[in-house]
């Protein structure tokens, strides 16, 4: 007799095959032939992962058209299935995979408009920003010390574009008139990404300021970060990081 | 038979008529907060670690007894419950401190692929088995009983021994767990499997049935798909009505997923499926 396990492997093998794999051996219906009523449960783990996608990358699909996203998503199901019982959390390499997925070639900036729908939705669920610690920033100046580090509060992203993606996606909003004076082609693109109250906000930063982000991200210090040459001015980056600490974007790291 | 939980038995969860709170209707039900008994929601919506979907759970919570009901834990799968899935959803249940807790008799995960579909158990001794191990994991990590609920099936199996009803009376035995029986999933898998649903209803165990569901269905082919987007079929609430004669009146939940339609056509429901309720504890009484 067929274990669980091997059933199991193999129903799921025949759901990510062709349309024409043939299911389990051990499956019956009553009604239909089982491969029709092995279909159904095939049209539906795709059309969940679909329609998982089409909430988490709307502009994506607005821009390429509701067919052309379903046939994406079904290339991009068979290829990488979910790999969480919350279906709220797939679909990060969607980006990834619409870089090399013939069709999707021709329009380069796609990636990124995916990559910053992603940030969106990241922002959207993360944790609720804490007040900042006045009392712990405080204790920190005053101590001197060199090697303070901040991080980016979880409801914080950053993003680099070579493309104005922030503007195609408030252009592809529901309601939002398209503008005419828009180009694809007006330069490239460093966004901060954060929730704002229970929205989203997208913000273009000084490519300055987000190598400072970046650098304090990654893990240096306040004083490292701040000498780098990417960084702004001394004196611009105190006015940056007392603006984000207060701003909850900024966290003195654990 | 153990009937009561070993952890002790619910009550914030009213013997009246629930419905499915989806995103669709949160900001309605927060300005009318309508005349129904309790709400349930998915889980996994709010496994989140904030934003606006806790934001509003949060908010409604105060107004309604909330039960979570949980689509992806796949308790059938052989490697059992995944370990994170487990913590968010004790996270959540922490939080929102739900009156029921239930999921689904089936497996949807399979070597770290997960398919998001409630997919159908063989009636084995080893399915058997896995679902009984993760069953009891999953009460123990959240140190409470859950509610496991019977699909609809597609499809069976040509090497199943145990039929469903007997299953489900084994898990409740061996575990100690509830029982949430979906009357819909009963009709649609007694058409397309060829049993009969009155016989299934006569054969589970009943004291272990803490909440029913109701939902639409709709006809593919020769099949009946179980498809959340339709009111209640008059055969459904027939079913419901009969089920009555075996079981006490039990908190009933209306169930709607795709096409969701304005709130109040989910209050009617509720509204019809509380008069029959209505009618039990009369008769009961």
């Amino acid at each position: 007799m067929i274990s669980l396990l091997e059933l199991q492997q193999a129903f799921a093998d025949a759901v990510f095959g062709k349309e024409e794999s043939p299911c389990p051996a051990q499956c019956v219906c009553r009604q239909e032939l089982p491969e029709t009523a092995f279909g159904i449960y095939r049209s539906s783990v795709l059309g969940n992962y679909r329609k998982a996608l089409g909430a988490v990358y709307p502009v994506v699909e607005r821009l390429v058209g509701e067919r052309f996203f379903a046939h994406a998503a079904d290339a991009f199901a068979r290829r990488t299935p979910s790999c969480h019982g919350d279906l709220n959390r797939y679909g990060e390499e969607f980006a990834d995979f619409l870089a090399g997925f013939p069709g999707a070639q021709c329009l380069a900036y796609l990636p990124d408009v995916a990559r910053l729908e992603w940030a969106v939705d990241a922002v959207f669920n993360a944790a609720d920003p804490s007040p900042p610690n006045l009392a712990l920033l405080t204790s920190l100046a005053e101590s001197g010390e060199e090697g303070v580090t901040f991080l980016l509060g979880d409801h914080c992203r950053l993003l680099r574009s070579p493309w104005p993606v922030d503007r195609l996606w408030a252009l592809n909003q529901p309601g939002v008139a398209w503008d005419e004076g828009f180009s694809i082609d007006s330069g490239p693109v460093a966004l901060l990404v954060r929730r704002e109250g229970y929205d989203c906000a997208i913000e273009p930063l000084q490519e300055s300021e987000f190598a400072l982000l970046a650098a304090l991200n990654d893990g240096l210090s306040v004083a490292a970060a701040c000498a780098r040459p990417e960084s702004p001015a001394p004196e611009r980056c105190g006015e940056i990081l007392a603006l984000r600490l207060a701003q909850g974007v900024l966290r003195v790291a654990p | 038979m153990p009937t009561v939980s070993r952890f002790g038995s619910p009550s914030a969860i009213p013997r009246r008529t629930g419905i499915g709170l989806r995103t669709q209707h949160f900001r309605s039900v927060l300005g009318s907060l309508p005349d129904v008994g309790w709400l349930e929601v998915h889980s996994e919506n709010f496994f989140g670690a904030g934003g606006q979907p806790l934001y509003y759970l949060e908010r409604i919570r105060n107004h309604y007894p909330i039960s979570l009901h949980g689509v992806g834990l796949s308790l059938g799968a052989v490697g059992g419950p995944d370990a994170e899935h487990l913590r968010r959803l004790k996270v959540l249940a922490d939080r929102i401190e739900p009156g029921l807790i239930s999921e689904h008799l089936a497996w949807s995960a399979v070597g770290g692929r997960h398919l998001n579909e409630l997919l159908p158990l063989p009636g084995t001794e080893e399915a058997l088995a896995v679902v009984c191990r993760a069953v009891a994991k999953t009460q123990e990590f959240l140190g409470r009983q859950i509610l496991v609920e019977n699909i609809s099936s597609y499809l069976g199996y040509d090497h199943t021994t145990i039929p469903e009803p007997e299953f489900i009376r084994e898990v409740v035995a061996r575990t100690g767990c509830g029982l949430l029986l979906d009357i819909n999933n009963v009709f649609v898998s007694a058409h397309n499997l060829g049993f009969d649903p009155r016989t299934y209803l006569a054969a589970i165990p009943h004291a272990a049935v803490q909440e029913i569901h109701l939902a639409g269905h709709s006809r593919m082919g020769n099949l009946l798909v179980d498809t959340h987007g339709t009111r209640v079929a008059d055969a459904v609430w027939n079913l419901y009505a009969g089920a009555f004669a075996h079981l006490p009146p039990t908190p009933t939940l209306i169930e709607w997923d795709n096409d969701i339609p304005p709130l109040a056509v989910l209050v009617e429901e509720a509204e019809r499926a509380d008069s029959i309720l209505e009618r039990c504890l009369d008769q009961s009484a």
